[in-house]
């Protein structure tokens, strides 16, 4: 068998949980302690499942991460904002017990050389509207995939293969359609469209023009209204906290170096200590294309599986500069109320300046004008910057995760921040000469921080082809994710079914899905 | 001046759909007056000398997508109309090595991909069978106002094709950077990654000429020669096909067309108007917005084209050896499929694509008279180009300068067999045709009833152009569907 090896995960990383490791068998392993698999994992122990979660990192929580980036300055590296976690999966998992707060959004402003638009959420106006569509189809969409995961819908592997195909999902009208269109049909102005497009594509490669581009409104990343009190560490440790208390075991510094499967059955996970960790059912909340090509021997899954994996397409296109400033910036106070700084401030969008950095990241360069968006994060949590200091970070889009001139060396990341210097310097004068620490983080150093491939923290390109039953998975003869081809390996985190839509849900449904399937008996 | 002659019908432009519909409406016992800005019949679908002794396609060069039905029912045969060739092969050509020659025979067509990727040469059949297999179902909303009946399997692959963009689906199934961008030329007419626009493929594979599907095929004498034959079918039929009349507006009294006006002032009444035009023109400036409400009016006006195709048309003395090997085929010379991306992006800022993507016609090669005997001409789509709202006159010199470049690297030496050229461009069409950009391919669009994209809303006015077609091409079908749907909408 080879995996009666007892896993010592004692000796190689930090470990928590009651009781320690008393045996290396488990019913289910969750690869990744971010948002998603803890929450796979709470609810997992909590249907009374022997679980346990591995997580590469020293740390837990994924990108719900904040680190020192200079003395004194702290700030969160992948993302200043979170897609909202479901209020019924927020009260399930405890998080509020646990300490885990959501804050109201804030005001969102788009910063022009000679105007401002700033945008109320709370208000009701053509753009709050739109974002109440937005929020049902959401929830409509993780409502669907949530029932799916609890009955397999029908198209669900060869027995279903004569029915007709499922209904189309909610959202599904906006498949084609272009960003333009939808804010053109709901007769915003030219500013506060450009506005909401910047809005919906920070941190992301995406033309608002192309059919399609429309979804992008669906998946908000860096873009979403989830703000934690306390920064997003305070996330991660409520669900760590959850997690134990729930009895999971969660095994911190261990990688997971390949999933062990015989005749399309799981056996467990191989270590990258040495060791192996048995369980018959595997979930994973790396996103598909690494999970299928890294973890596992391509000889050993059919070619169908294989290929589907290779053609899906990751397309990372942030880059985020981490600035410690001195002492906070300063706006003309004629011009706007100091109120916007706890919000997002997009510099001057135009849908043609996207249009444009789109090109230059499909031939591979850094654009001249990247969409960028500035945050000042401390004003929200002062704890984050050196008393009189602040921290801003800037997240740019239509950053290539490969350059067609080489790698990302020292001087291009220079290149970068002088960017992002620059869109700060336009919307908010005297930025630049604040600046006493910064960070620059490329694509490439998100892949390598997170796993997820390109830095796409949307774990796929959000395309008509790669949405709802067709994420990950284009054909439902193969599976509806959160299931696969092979039984007993789940998919959680954002290039499942259930999308980028919001934290800690995929995890959630593959949970559901693997206790439904445990019930019916298609799974040990 | 109110003209005194009662006509059953109007038909506005007197391109293929045109005059295909008023053939039909007169062999229906209707009067019907067609007429037509130009002083030449046929719209895009047009013969005419570039240099002395050399006629040219003036902007449609292949005809891919004509309806056979029409051929039969129009009798087209006994009008003159003869093909010279019936297929001609897509060919990839490549610097230095062997082209990719893809025909009607599967085999040889594996065999020519198979030095570049022995997967792809293996799935290229694969790929062929599927989408021909499903295209053939697709003739009956494609071809006529039918209903879809697709088993499950079909329905899904239909399903990811309206989803999928070209790029995507293509690199699904192959490998080879040059097939790919070969096979997504056809898919050009807006951008390889909307989704959607693989079902121009489908499209395209569903369609037959000369009793081969999928084909693409050229008329004795040119496309003219096609219009020509439609012309005499309709005048046998009794159409009054009146030139050099401009229509300035389609009047339009509460929901009902009453006739149209002419450049001149002269005011003809009918209780029918069928326009070829665009229906973005039709509607917005012939009609005055046809009653219709700000919504509707946006959709006739919306993603109507964001780039265009140009035609260069050469006049050359001999081929160079390597383009007379080729002479044979439809010769697509792209860039890979970035290539088509990056091509696509600049053309829609308005640049001209520093690596442009064409399709090489050599029509002499099959019928000789169109040339001096021993010369030939080229007749190169460039597509996509930009809309330019600027104006061409400065992106000429360079569009002419890098086909020829571009060529030269298929065919070194073309260069100076060229005897004269003839550059059409987007501007130059949207003057002669009054069509001139590439409406993007839609996934609504292709996949709407007919009924829904003929009909305006105002009883008595009707659309036939290319336009209410599933796809912008030269097929005559929406002339004959339009046409039986008022005949039918008359008895009832």
């Amino acid at each position: 068998m080879g995996l009666s090896r007892r896993a010592d995960v004692s000796k190689c990383g930090q470990l928590s949980g009651i009781g320690g490791v008393n045996s290396s068998r488990y019913d289910a392993c969750v690869i990744g302690a971010g948002a998603e698999g803890l929450a796979a994992a709470i609810v997992l122990a909590k249907a009374g499942l022997r679980t346990a979660v591995i997580e590469r990192s020293a740390q837990p929580g994924g990108r719900c991460a904040t680190r020192e980036f200079h003395p004194g300055f702290r700030a969160s590296p992948f993302a200043d904002e979170l897609a909202p976690i479901p209020s019924s999966l927020y009260w399930k998992l405890g998080l509020a017990r646990h300490g885990a707060f959501f804050l109201p959004a804030p005001l969102s402003t788009a910063i022009w050389p000679d105007r401002v638009d700033i945008l109320d959420v709370s208000a009701t106006s053509g753009a709050s509207r739109l974002g109440t569509q937005v929020c049902d189809f959401q929830r409509s969409i993780l409502a669907r995939a949530f029932r799916e995961a609890e009955s397999p819908a029908p198209g669900w592997r060869f027995w279903s293969r004569s029915q007709s195909p499922a209904p189309p999902w909610p959202g599904a009208a906006w498949l084609h359609r272009t960003l333009d269109d939808i804010f053109h049909d709901r007769m915003l102005s030219e500013d506060q469209a450009a506005h909401l497009a910047a809005a919906a594509l920070a941190g992301r490669a995406v033309d608002p023009s192309l059919g399609g581009s429309a979804l992008h409104l669906l998946a908000p990343g860096a873009g979403g209204s989830g703000l934690i009190v306390g920064g997003f560490a305070s996330l991660a440790n409520a669900l760590i906290s959850a997690a134990r208390e729930a009895g999971v075991e969660v095994v911190l510094g261990v990688e997971v170096s390949d999933v062990r499967h015989r005749q399309g059955r799981l056996e467990g996970v191989g270590l990258s200590n040495g060791t192996e960790m048995a369980a018959s059912v595997v979930i994973s909340s790396l996103d598909f294309k690494r999970t299928l090509l890294s973890l596992f021997t391509w000889n050993g899954l059919p070619a169908a599986v294989i290929r589907r994996a290779g053609e899906y397409r990751t397309n990372g296109g942030m880059a985020r500069v981490l600035l410690a400033l001195e002492r906070p910036p300063e706006l003309p106070a004629t011009l706007v109320s100091p109120e916007i700084f706890r919000g997002p401030i997009y510099v001057a969008p135009d849908n043609a300046a996207f249009g444009a950095a789109y090109a230059s990241w499909r031939a591979g360069t850094i654009p001249e004008q990247p969409p960028a968006v500035l945050r000042l994060v401390s004003a929200l949590d002062p704890r984050l910057a050196l008393v009189g200091g602040a921290t801003m970070t800037v997240t740019l889009g239509c950053i290539p995760a490969r350059l067609f001139d080489g790698a990302w060396t020292r001087e291009r990341r220079e290149h970068l921040l002088a960017r992002a210097l620059a869109a700060a310097e336009k919307a908010v004068p005297g930025t630049r000469e604040r600046v006493v620490g910064a960070e620059v983080i490329v694509p490439p150093d998100i892949e390598a921080e997170l796993g997820s491939t390109d830095g796409d923290l949307l774990g796929g390109e959000i395309a008509a082809d790669q949405m709802f039953g067709f994420r990950p998975w284009g054909d439902p003869a193969l599976a509806i994710s959160p299931r696969t081809p092979i039984d007993g390996l789940y998919l959680a985190g954002p290039s499942s079914s259930a999308g980028p839509f919001a934290t800690c849900a995929s995890g959630a449904i593959a949970a559901a899905a693997v206790i439904a399937d445990r019930m019916a008996g298609r799974i040990r | 001046m109110r003209d005194t002659r009662n006509y059953d019908a109007i038909v506005v432009g007197a391109g293929v759909n045109g005059l295909v519909a008023a053939a039909y409406l007169a062999k229906a016992g209707l009067r019907v007056l067609v007429a037509e800005a130009r002083n030449k019949l046929g719209g895009h679908c047009e013969t005419a000398a570039i240099a002395d002794g050399f006629n040219a396609p003036i902007s449609a060069h292949t005809l891919y997508a004509f309806d056979p039905e029409l051929l039969e029912e129009l009798k087209l045969g006994k009008q003159g109309l003869v093909f010279a060739v019936r297929d001609m092969p897509l060919i990839v050509p490549d610097a230095g090595t062997a082209p990719i020659v893809l025909g009607r025979d599967m085999r040889a067509a594996a065999r020519s991909i198979a030095p570049y990727s022995q997967a792809d040469a293996k799935a290229y059949p694969e790929y062929r069978q599927q989408l021909f297999s499903l295209a053939r179902r697709m003739r009956t909303i494609w071809w006529n106002d039918g209903k879809l009946d697709l088993r499950a399997n079909d329905s899904r692959v239909l399903e990811k094709l309206r989803q999928w963009s070209v790029f995507a689906w293509l690199d699904s199934w192959f490998e080879t950077n040059a097939l790919k961008a070969a096979l997504a030329f056809d898919a050009m007419a807006g951008s390889p990654l909307e989704p959607g626009s693989a079902l121009a493929l489908l499209w395209r594979a569903s369609q037959e000429m000369c009793g081969l599907q999928g084909a693409a095929a050229l008329p004795r004498g040119g496309p003219g020669a096609l219009v020509q034959a439609i012309a005499a079918a309709a005048q046998n039929a009794g159409v009054e096909i009146r030139t050099g009349v401009p229509v300035t507006r389609i009047h339009i009294q509460g929901d009902i067309v009453c006739g149209v006006e002419l450049a001149r002032g002269d005011m003809i009444s009918a209780p029918i108007v069928i326009s070829s035009l665009p229906a973005r023109r039709t509607i917005l400036e012939l009609a005055d917005g046809a009653n219709l409400d700000i919504a509707a009016r946006r959709r006739f006006d919306r993603r109507f084209g964001e780039t265009a195709a140009a035609k260069v048309l050469f006049a050359v003395n001999g081929l160079p050896p390597r383009l007379a090997t080729l002479a044979s085929g439809r010769i697509v010379v792209a860039e890979g499929m970035e290539g088509l991306v990056v091509a696509h992006g600049q053309a829609r800022a308005g640049d001209l694509p520093d690596d442009l993507a064409m399709e090489l016609i050599i029509p002499t090669f099959a019928d000789p008279t169109l040339a001096p005997p021993g010369q030939h001409i080229v007749s190169v789509l460039v597509r996509p180009v930009p809309l330019a709202a600027a104006g061409w006159s400065e992106l000429k010199g360079l569009l002419v300068e890098r086909t020829v470049l571009a060529i030269e690297r298929v065919a070194p030496g073309f260069a100076k067999y060229i005897s004269a050229f003839k550059l059409v461009t987007p501007e130059d069409m949207e003057a002669v045709y009054g069509a001139g950009a590439c409406a993007a391919v839609s996934a609504d669009r292709m996949l709407l009833p007919w009924k829904a994209r003929v009909g305006t809303g105002t009883k008595g006015l009707y659309l036939c152009g290319a336009s209410v077609e599933p796809m912008d091409a030269v097929s005559g079908r929406a002339g004959r569907i339009t046409a039986s749907m008022i005949l039918m909408n008359r008895k009832s």
